[in-house]
Formats: structure tokens, C-alpha cells, sequence
């Protein structure tokens, strides 16, 4: 090695450290610029749901590009079986990493930052076996690592100005949000938003004090590029880990939306709640960071 | 003799050789099953990573006599006993893996002055009496000195996770402050290290330098005496050269004839052979090196009867009888703690753990269940169970939180002094209580709305609930908030509410002992009966 290029190693190195102490910043551009569009799909064949879902709002080449690095950031925060729907759906994992496969993506990753033990949920979600059941080198999981937290800051927060974000969901070419529907004791329902925080660190309880505007003031940051609820088995109850199959309602539902607060009001009904219902959906549209009228969206909805 | 090339003894230079690869390999499975010790994707452990426990017949006689109960999984020691007939205290030399590692030490340590004769040749045999009658009487001293014991508690509770802060942090060094190049190298070598012999997580332990220390003093009590802690204290050792004083194996030292060298005598590491040159069978771990140092060839090892004249097992009836009554009357002083009064609050033992007094007895304080915890929930107890309790376990929930799912810690226990239980008792079985402290939990101190311990809450049907209060806010200001109460009935004592409750320090929600399974007198009281006399 020569001078040079140490010299351009260590630029590379500081770089990806200075990005990560003070400035990073995902601030919207422009949001509720036009009618967001909404893909509802139901029926019994999980991987066919994605499918068609993704299809009603553009198809999966819309969010993933040839050669993208790939995030999909499953809710699997919880030592619990499928059928307790806790966790999201591992066929609907598997068939959203091999949509992203077939877009070109060149690497998909997944990972959360669980609740319970770390491989315990990993495990019993049943989202590594499927994934590993896909066969592709490109598919990768793994734990939370610790070094690669970074602090942001949180310019347009309201209530949250700084935390530390996993920065692998940071600077992946497309970040997909995949979170369960289901009953929460504080914020009634875990949705999209919600999902956001197994990428943070930190002590996340603290989040919980004023949660609603938290978790929109998080969503200024971390954008999705789509959001796929999954709402085949929903918790209604003893959320958000349940553990009865008795709580679960099976609606074999998924959402698919570019917005994330669109996707999350239009979920919110499902359990027979109204959008204005769930306070980290009011706050992050009065901050402008997506629809939550359902009349000014476009919902496709298809049945399988 | 000088000029005249010594010839090497073949066939005991290849039984050196073959004892140090049988040591090298023994310690490499005690390392594999130690790091097997834990959560590796199902639910049960697959073969027996409590090996070392239940091949140990010191532990299964003090806790098979101590509590007249027939351990089937500590009968694997019953081999020990029956190798030891055979071939003395062989196993000492060979496959003991805490005798390895001494092996070790006493290379590295300096290795002049170390007197021949052992300091305290009695004392094993003291402390093997002492343990099991005392075993018998209620005081359960056994895990204190056993090798084993001593060994994984102070790799589980002090070598292996501080091991484990060093790597972390290296690494952290060379991701946060090398650039590029180095990261290719050292981040596969970090992939390798966390897949095979890192931890999972980072644990953290009450009692690590103390775990440490015992373990420590026993490697450095090597520079006084080669494999001093095996002569003069380990009573597994004093157990096997009682049978090897009557097993079968014989060794023909030097004699008269021989001449005066003594090479056998000095080099002897474990003081079985004296300045006569014989060979005591009781002390004799077979290690052969006085077989290849002899100038003359002339010691060697065979099976016959034994000339019976061990220095080392024979003990007068006084001192029996001072070993046997210590064992008797110091139960008594243990019967006189308060913990027998009114136990400990913060003494939660782990799900499964039998009644308390036979759970003491049982327990061989091996770190077993500390190790393979997957929450890092159990801890060594310090004086919490009493003076004879430490290092004994129990949830510290503050650290860890005992996982809803994971019955591990019951099936490594190698004395059952934790019960293996299936997931569906797991689920039932309360090991202990949360309680609110309304000062400093928000909803209840400052009106604001907080649920971490409800949205961790583990049972099925939550043991946490809300109820919707108005109150006054910590502004003065009318609010309305959910403040959570515990159901008796569902809540388990897991502690994961107490582990994650968000306010600094201490916890808002904490654990106690009450209303734990194993004791009836702990049973919380029920208002519906008029217990206080209303």
C-alpha cells in the first residue's frame, strides 16, 4: 500500500464515522404531494398476498433496483410461534426476499433488534428457516451488532431529537418495513411505525413517555422505501407478544404502500378502529410524513 | 556414567506422550462442553454438557448421602471410583482437566525451592470427611472445594465473559478506528470468533472476582508445590486414592540397590514416591515421569497387590473423629441465621429449584445453570441464602430476566436441585413476585403514561394490567392515565418487567420471593380469606 491510497482509506474510514456522530439527515422532501397509492390483498396463499399486494402499487421493481442492497425488517421481536402472530409471517418474509431476489436486488438482509432473547427469536419466529429454505447466498440474517449503532440526530423532532439507529437500515438502498398488525397496551396497535423501533438502541423504554409523537418524530428518519403490513393473523388482544392463538384473528390480509402512514391508518381498520385513533399516525401526518385520510387514498384492493 | 548415552525408556517416553495427549484432549472436550452449555436453537440440549458433574464421585456422595436419595444422573461417577481400582489416581493425571491446566501453570511459574514433601497430606482426606458428614447433617460445604466446581464457576462467572469484553472491544477498536483494509481482515476473524467461542451476549456477575480469585489462588498455589491444590485440599483426590490404595495397580519403585540419585523422589509432582523410593499407590496419579527419568530403568508399574503403606490416606481415629464432629456441629450455626426465620426477600431461585434446605443440599454450586442462562438472569449468591449459600443461584432481575420459553437451567443442574421442567410447567410455575414501587413508577408517581412492563409481560394473559385513573399530575394538571396493577394469580416472577423497566437505577417494578412455589409459608395473602383478622 502506498501513501495514497492509506490516506484514502482513512478518509473512507472517518467519513463513515462522521456520517454517523452528527449529520445524518433523511428529512422529507415532499409528502401528501400526491394520492398515495394502497395495495390490500387477501386470501390463503401467503406468497401469492405479497405478490399482488406489491403488484396493485407499481410491482416490486418500482423499490428495488438491479444491484440494490436490500433491507427487510421484519417484527420478530418476540420468542413466539407464527400461529401466535406476534412476529410477522415468516412465508410472508420469504416471499417478500424472493420478490427482491427476482428485482435484482444483491443482497437482502434481516434483522431486528428482539425483545426476548435474540435466538430464541430468531428461531421460533420461523423467519430464518424460511429465509434459509430460499437457498440464496444473497439472503443474509444476523443479530444486532452494537458497534453499528450511530447517534442522529433528529432535526424535524418534535419530542425525540437524538437517538442511536442501526446503520445498516440507515444506508440500505431500498428499506423495506415489515411489521405485524396487533394489539399494543399503550399505543392500542403496533404498526408500521412501531416496527421502526427494533432498529434503535438505546434504553427504548424511555420512548414510551410521550410515544406517539416519538415514534413520528422517528419516522422523519427512518423511511421506509415501502411498507408491507402483515395482517394474515392479527393479535387483538395481550399485545404485543400475546401467546393464545385464541387472540389471533386470522384475516390473511397484507398492505402494501410507499407510504407509512397511509399503510398503518388503512391497517388501523382492520380492527375496527378509525386512523385518528392511534396517535403515532395523527402525529407523523400532522408532520406532513404521509396520508392518513382514507378517502384521499388509492386503495387496490384484490382478492386471491 | 557420564559419556554413557542414557537409553530413553521407549515405552514409557510413548505413555508420556500418550498421557499428555489424553490430558490435551480431556481438556478440549471440558472446553467444547463448556461452551456447548448454552441456548443452541432448540429447546433441549442435545448430549450431556454436564459431563464433568456426573462423573464426579466426591459431589454425588455428598449429595446422594446428604440427601439419602439415589441421583441416577451422578451414577456415571460410580466409572471413576471403579477406573480408580484400577489405575489409581490416574485420572488425576490424565483426564482431570483442572490437573491439566496446573500441568500448565507449574511450567510458566518459577520452579526453584518447591519442598518434596507434601505440606499437608491429611488435609484432603479432612476435607472429604468433613464434607460428607456434614453433607449428611445439613451443611452443604462440597462445592467450595471441589475442582470441578471451582473450575467452571470461575470460567462461567469471571474468565469466559470478561473474555469476552476483551475480543468485543478489540474489535470494537478496529471497526471504530482502522480503516478499511484492516477490516477485512479482522471482521471474518470476529464472524469466526462470535459463530464459535464468544458468547452470545455479554454477561455480567455479582462475585467475579471472587469466582476469580478462588480459581486463581488455586493456579498460583503451584509455585509453592507442584500440583498443590491436588495434595493438600482436593478431596475428589483423597476419595480416589482410598480406592486406589486398595485397587490393583502397583508400583515397583527403586530399592536399596538402585543407588542414591533420587531423581524419582525429587521429580515426583504429586509426592508419591518418598526418599526410600517407594512408590505410594493412594498418592500416585500415573504420570510416568519417573519411569522415563530413572537412570537405571528399573520403575515400573504393574497390576498385583499393594504393600499397604500410603501416608496419605491413613488417619488417625482422633482425627476422623475431629473431621466428623466439625461436620455435625456446624449445622448447627447455620441454624442459627435469620434467613431461617424469615427468608431472604431478594433470594429467588431459579424455576424448578426444590424447597430451600434440600435445595442447598443438592446444589454443588457448579455454575451450571449460571452458564448456560440465556437471560443472564442467574446469579452467584453473596450472603443471601446464608453463609453456606454462596454461589449458590438466583435471579437478579435487574441483570437478566428469566426467558418464558427456556427450560435450560433445569437441564444442566447435574444434582437436580433444579428440576427439569417441560415448557408448559415453565409456564405455571412462580418462582416469585413483581411489586410496584408507586413512588417512582411514572403512571403512579408523576401521572405519565408508561407500559414497558405490560408490553413485556409474558404470560398469555397478562399478569400486568391497566387501570384508567384520574389523578393529579406532577404539574399539578387533572390527568388521566393507566396505571398497572399485578394479578396475583398469573404473575410468575420472571422478572422481565423488573429488567426493563425504564427508570434509571433502581427498578419501579421489582421482584421479591413471595409467593414462591416451593414454600408454602410464602403464599401471598388472599383478601378474600381475612387473614389479618378482618
Amino acid at each position: 500500500m502506498n501513501r495514497r491510497q492509506f490516506v484514502k482509506d482513512v478518509l473512507l474510514w472517518t467519513a463513515g464515522l462522521s456520517i454517523g456522530v452528527p449529520c445524518i439527515d433523511m428529512s422529507v422532501i415532499s409528502a401528501r404531494s400526491a394520492v398515495p397509492l394502497l395495495g390490500v390483498a387477501t386470501g390463503g396463499n401467503y406468497a401469492l398476498l405479497v405478490s399482488k399486494a406489491l403488484e396493485s402499487i407499481g410491482g416490486t421493481s418500482q423499490f428495488v433496483n438491479n444491484g440494490d442492497k436490500v433491507v427487510i425488517k421484519p417484527n420478530m421481536g418476540w420468542d413466539r410461534s407464527p400461529e401466535q402472530g406476534a412476529n410477522t409471517h415468516p412465508l410472508v418474509m420469504k416471499a417478500l426476499a424472493e420478490l427482491a431476489l427476482d428485482a435484482g436486488a444483491s443482497k437482502v438482509r434481516v434483522f431486528d433488534y428482539t425483545c426476548n432473547e435474540k435466538r430464541r427469536c430468531y428461531a421460533n419466529s420461523g423467519i430464518i428457516d424460511a429465509l434459509r429454505s430460499i437457498g440464496d447466498k444473497r439472503v443474509s440474517w444476523e443479530h444486532i451488532d452494537h458497534r453499528k449503532f450511530v447517534p442522529v440526530d433528529i432535526k424535524k423532532g418534535k419530542s425525540l431529537k437524538r437517538w442511536e439507529i442501526y446503520k445498516e437500515a440507515l444506508t440500505a438502498d431500498c428499506y423495506i418495513n415489515v411489521p405485524v398488525a396487533k394489539h399494543h397496551g399503550l399505543s392500542r396497535l403496533s404498526l408500521g411505525l412501531k416496527n421502526s423501533m427494533g432498529i434503535i438502541g438505546g434504553n427504548r423504554g424511555k420512548l414510551h413517555h410521550d410515544l406517539g409523537q416519538q415514534l413520528a418524530d422517528l419516522a422523519t428518519v427512518v423511511q421506509p422505501q415501502l411498507t408491507i403490513i402483515d395482517a394474515t393473523r392479527m393479535l387483538l388482544r395481550n399485545g404485543p407478544q400475546g401467546g393464545r392463538e385464541s387472540d389471533v384473528k386470522v384475516a390473511n390480509t397484507v398492505i402494501a404502500s410507499a407510504d407509512p402512514v397511509a399503510s398503518d391508518a388503512y391497517a388501523t381498520t382492520l380492527f375496527g378502529l378509525q386512523p385518528g385513533d392511534i396517535d403515532s399516525t395523527v402525529a407523523a401526518y400532522n408532520m406532513g410524513l404521509g396520508e392518513m385520510d382514507l378517502e384521499r387514498m388509492d386503495i387496490i384492493t384484490a382478492q386471491v | 556414567m557420564k559419556g554413557v548415552k542414557r537409553k530413553v525408556n521407549n515405552t514409557a517416553g510413548r505413555g508420556i506422550i500418550l498421557r499428555r495427549m489424553s490430558q490435551i484432549i480431556f481438556f478440549l472436550v471440558f472446553l467444547v462442553l463448556f461452551l456447548k452449555t448454552d441456548y443452541t436453537g432448540s429447546d433441549q440440549l442435545s448430549g450431556a454438557v454436564n459431563l464433568l458433574f456426573r462423573l464426579d464421585p466426591f459431589l454425588a456422595a455428598c449429595v446422594m448421602l446428604g440427601m439419602q436419595a439415589v441421583i441416577v444422573v451422578m451414577l456415571p461417577a460410580l466409572a471413576v471410583l471403579l477406573i480408580s481400582l484400577f489405575f489409581g489416581r490416574g485420572f488425576c493425571g490424565w483426564f482431570c482437566p483442572m490437573g491439566t491446566l496446573l500441568d500448565f501453570f507449574s511450567k510458566i511459574l518459577p520452579n526453584k525451592g518447591k519442598k518434596i514433601a507434601t505440606y499437608f497430606p491429611n488435609f484432603p482426606l479432612y476435607l472429604l470427611i468433613f464434607s460428607i458428614i456434614g453433607s449428611v447433617f445439613g451443611i452443604a460445604f462440597s462445592g467450595f472445594v471441589d475442582p470441578f466446581s471451582i473450575l467452571v464457576r470461575g470460567m462461567a462467572q469471571a474468565i469466559y465473559p470478561a473474555f469476552n469484553t476483551l475480543t468485543v472491544n478489540f474489535f470494537t477498536f478496529t471497526y471504530q478506528e482502522m480503516p478499511g483494509f484492516v477490516n477485512w481482515v479482522t471482521e471474518p476473524v470476529y464472524d469466526i470468533l462470535k459463530h464459535w467461542v464468544l458468547p452470545s451476549q455479554q454477561k455480567y456477575f455479582h462475585l467475579a472476582y471472587l469466582s476469580l480469585l478462588t480459581l486463581v489462588v488455586v493456579f498460583l498455589l503451584e509455585g509453592i508445590q507442584r500440583r498443590f491444590f491436588c495434595r493438600n485440599i482436593c478431596p475428589l483426590g483423597a476419595m480416589l486414592s482410598l480406592v486406589a490404595q486398595r485397587g490393583s495397580m502397583v508400583g515397583v519403585g527403586g530399592s536399596e540397590a538402585c543407588g542414591v540419585c533420587q531423581i524419582c523422589h525429587k521429580s515426583c509432582r504429586i509426592g508419591a514416591i518418598d526418599s526410600d523410593r517407594t512408590i505410594d499407590m493412594a498418592a500416585c496419579n500415573l504420570c510416568l515421569e519417573c519411569v522415563v527419568k530413572c537412570p537405571r530403568e528399573i520403575i515400573s508399574f504393574s497390576f498385583g497387590r499393594q504393600k499397604r503403606t500410603s501416608g496419605v490416606v491413613s488417619f488417625s481415629r482422633r482425627r476422623f473423629l475431629g473431621a466428623a464432629l466439625t461436620g455435625m456441629m456446624l449445622p448447627s450455626v447455620k441454624k442459627i441465621e435469620p434467613i431461617i426465620l424469615n427468608p431472604e426477600p431478594q433470594l429467588i431461585r431459579p424455576p424448578g429449584a426444590i424447597t430451600e434446605k434440600d435445595f442447598l443440599q443438592r446444589c454443588v454450586r457448579c455454575a451450571e445453570c449460571v452458564q448456560v442462562c440465556i437471560g443472564n438472569a442467574l446469579q452467584p449468591a453473596f450472603l443471601q441464602a446464608g453463609f453456606d449459600g454462596m454461589f449458590s443461584p438466583m435471579l437478579v432481575a435487574r441483570t437478566g430476566y428469566c426467558e418464558f420459553n427456556c427450560t435450560l437451567c433445569g437441564q444442566v443442574c447435574p444434582t437436580g436441585a433444579i428440576r427439569e421442567l417441560t415448557q408448559k410447567d415453565k409456564w405455571q410455575v412462580k418462582i416469585g413476585h413483581a411489586w410496584f414501587d408507586k413512588n417512582s413508577c411514572l403512571p403512579y408517581a408523576k401521572g405519565i403514561p408508561c407500559m414497558v412492563c405490560e408490553e413485556h409481560c409474558p404470560t398469555s394473559e397478562k399478569a400486568i394490567r391497566f387501570r384508567l385513573v384520574q389523578m393529579i399530575g406532577s404539574e399539578n394538571q387533572p390527568v388521566t392515565v393507566k396505571q398497572p396493577y399485578i394479578v396475583d394469580e398469573l404473575c410468575i416472577g420472571c422478572g422481565i418487567c423488573e429488567f426493563k423497566c425504564p427508570i434509571p437505577g433502581k427498578s419501579a417494578i421489582y421482584l421479591t420471593s413471595a409467593g414462591e412455589h416451593r414454600n408454602p409459608e410464602a403464599a401471598l395473602p388472599v383478601a378474600k380469606v381475612g387473614l389479618y383478622g378482618s
